[in-house]
């Protein structure tokens, strides 16, 4: 494995200013204004249709923006995919049919300026077992990683990916992300699209969410979740709080009014709790089923702070972090609850 | 760009039956059309044997089929499977695939024409002056550019499923109706109007007037042109539009 450290300081790897593109009357990207620095793994969010791929198409020089522009090491992208600074793997990008994994792999080799060498781009993409198979016999997650193996034929400061681990198993995805995060330790900036939402979480250092063609977000993965209301706060409820000790703590109840009938506990927290409780403070979301009480908060101590001040007394109470998925959700529908 | 030529290049070798059509199918059909025939047969109005006219137009069909069937299918296909997308990925110039792809196929044309020679050499006993011989093989060769450039038009005009029908009618239109299967002077005279502003006819002519011991006629090397530029120009054309599109 080559360890060369690539020197990109200095410079903004990536940039796209105000940057347009319509396909008939449906804008696939609309104003983006974003810039990638030298070093960071970036993950581009978003719902299907969200414009992930058109920014990419735009990114790689494939396609041209209707208004604004796009710069890659301060040029064009044109410019920079003939110097060999890009590497880039597609969705859309087809392999040449009846040669060997080899052979074309070697020609991804012979057309970079600064290639690596064959065996050592296989061996990286974990092909080389598959080297001598025609490609038309390849299976998807294995035409994936000579899709990858051709975007690492070469020396680039920057790495693509669209969609990188479809149809790859968990062990080969696995790989393929420890290869990817050897690929950003060496200095290389590394651009992903993805949906799956735990990959942008473990691997990407900062993530970008796309939505309708908008850029809706843009932080590291704690952000993001900070921004769609970070914590979860979930507790089961009596119906009828009890203003004396709690029981878990104080003295034995008498078995007889801790254990009778109660009406009302089916029906959870009374209406006015329940009030009360949407009242408290930085709440981005409240749910109540039954006694079961689920909370979304951008500040969960002064939440449950405010909870135990209103003198209830919450059972099971769990104070946990958003996952970026439920925080994309809360971000795609409050824009999508916009006007 | 070398290296994406040689790869088309083993690629075209490796197949079998594009090497049976391009190589062997034009000399067997020499055979068996030029087969039948004694070397005393005249074509009508010229001082040509028939096995001597059969050589030419075989040698310019197998030419022909190599530069044409070849291309036109596959760069259509290969654009819809993103191969073409991919490439633009790499420091390969954007006209480098195009230009992989024609001389991949000219490299296969030439053992289609020296076949048809050797076969129509040995079997019908055809002799001519060395410098005949290598004009020929090189003026059926140049000429082969002007379908070359036809054959990169269609594949960027049509999609991987219709690519084959339409060069295939192209294919036989411009053979039958050229004259590389029978000689025009049989066709009735309307058609035979139509014909000679074909440029398979004017492709075959080349090596008609070399066989005959003069220069190609100017009129038939200006014709050839014209169509290599109307070729080419839509060909540059096309790929400039898919180049851009969206």
């Amino acid at each position: 494995m080559t360890t060369t450290t690539v020197k990109t300081a200095g410079t903004t790897v990536v940039s796209f200013q105000n940057v347009t593109k319509s396909y008939g009357r449906v804008r696939a990207v609309d104003g983006l204004t974003l810039d990638l620095h030298p070093g960071e793994t970036v993950a581009l969010l978003g719902p299907n249709g969200a414009g992930k791929s058109s920014t990419l198409d735009l990114l790689l020089g494939l396609r041209t923006p209707d208004s604004g522009t796009v710069r890659l090491f301060g040029g064009t992208p044109q410019q920079a995919l003939a110097r060999g600074r890009v590497g880039a793997m597609l969705q859309s990008g087809g392999l040449m049919e009846e040669v060997s994994v080899r052979e074309l792999v070697a020609l991804g080799c012979a057309l970079h300026p600064n290639p690596y060498p064959v065996d050592e781009v296989l061996a990286r993409a974990g092909v080389t077992a598959l080297a001598d198979r025609m490609v038309n016999k390849l299976s998807g997650g294995q035409e994936q990683r000579v899709r990858f193996a051709l975007a690492t034929a070469g020396s680039a400061d920057l790495i693509v990916l669209d969609e990188p681990t479809t149809g790859m198993d968990v062990t080969t995805r696995q790989a393929f992300w420890a290869t990817m995060r050897e690929q950003a330790d060496q200095g290389r900036s590394v651009l992903f699209a993805t949906h799956y939402l735990e990959e942008a979480d473990a691997v990407a250092d900062r993530v970008v969410v796309l939505h309708r063609g908008r850029l809706l977000a843009d932080g590291t993965a704690a952000e993001i979740k900070a921004k769609a209301g970070a914590r979860r706060i979930s507790f089961d409820l009596d119906p009828d709080p009890d203003p004396g000790p709690d029981p878990a703590i104080g003295p034995a109840p008498d078995p007889a009014t801790a254990i009778g009938p109660d009406p009302a506990s089916a029906s959870g927290p009374s209406a006015a709790v329940a009030a009360q409780l949407r009242g408290l403070p930085h709440l981005t979301r409240a749910e109540i089923h039954g006694s079961t009480v689920r909370l979304q908060s951008r500040d969960a101590d002064a939440t449950v702070h405010a909870l135990y001040g209103l003198g209830l007394y919450p059972r099971n109470l769990e104070v946990a972090g958003l996952g970026l998925e439920q925080a994309f959700i809360a971000l795609t529908e409050a824009e999508e609850a916009r006007p | 760009m070398n290296a994406l030529v040689k790869l088309e290049i083993t690629r075209a070798l490796r197949n079998k039956k594009f090497l049976f059509f391009t190589v062997i199918y034009p000399a067997a059909l020499f055979l068996m059309i030029g087969g039948t025939q004694t070397g005393s047969t005249r074509v009508l109005g010229t001082t040509l044997s028939l096995p001597a006219y059969f050589m030419v137009a075989m040698a310019s069909f197998g030419a022909l089929t190599a530069v044409l069937m070849g291309n036109s299918e596959r760069i259509a296909k290969e654009r819809e499977s993103g191969w073409v997308r991919q490439l633009r990925l790499t420091a390969l110039p954007g006209h480098g695939y195009v230009l992989a792809k024609v001389a991949g196929s000219a490299v296969v044309s030439l053992p289609a024409i020296v076949v048809v020679f050797a076969v129509a050499a040995a079997t019908k006993g055809i002799r001519l002056e060395t410098w005949q011989w290598a004009a020929l093989t090189g003026a059926i060769w140049a000429g082969s550019l002007v379908f070359a450039a036809l054959g990169v038009a269609i594949g960027y005009l049509v999609s991987g499923d219709t690519a084959r029908p339409v060069t295939m009618i192209v294919y036989f239109a411009l053979s039958i109706l050229g004259g590389l299967w029978m000689p025009t002077a049989v066709y009735p005279q309307w058609l035979q109007d139509i014909a000679r502003w074909l440029p398979t006819h004017a492709y075959a002519s080349l090596g008609q007037a070399i066989e005959l011991g003069s220069a190609p006629r100017p009129g038939d090397v200006a014709l050839l042109a014209a169509y290599f530029v109307l070729f080419a120009g839509g060909a540059a054309w096309l790929y400039r539009k898919d180049t851009l599109k969206g």
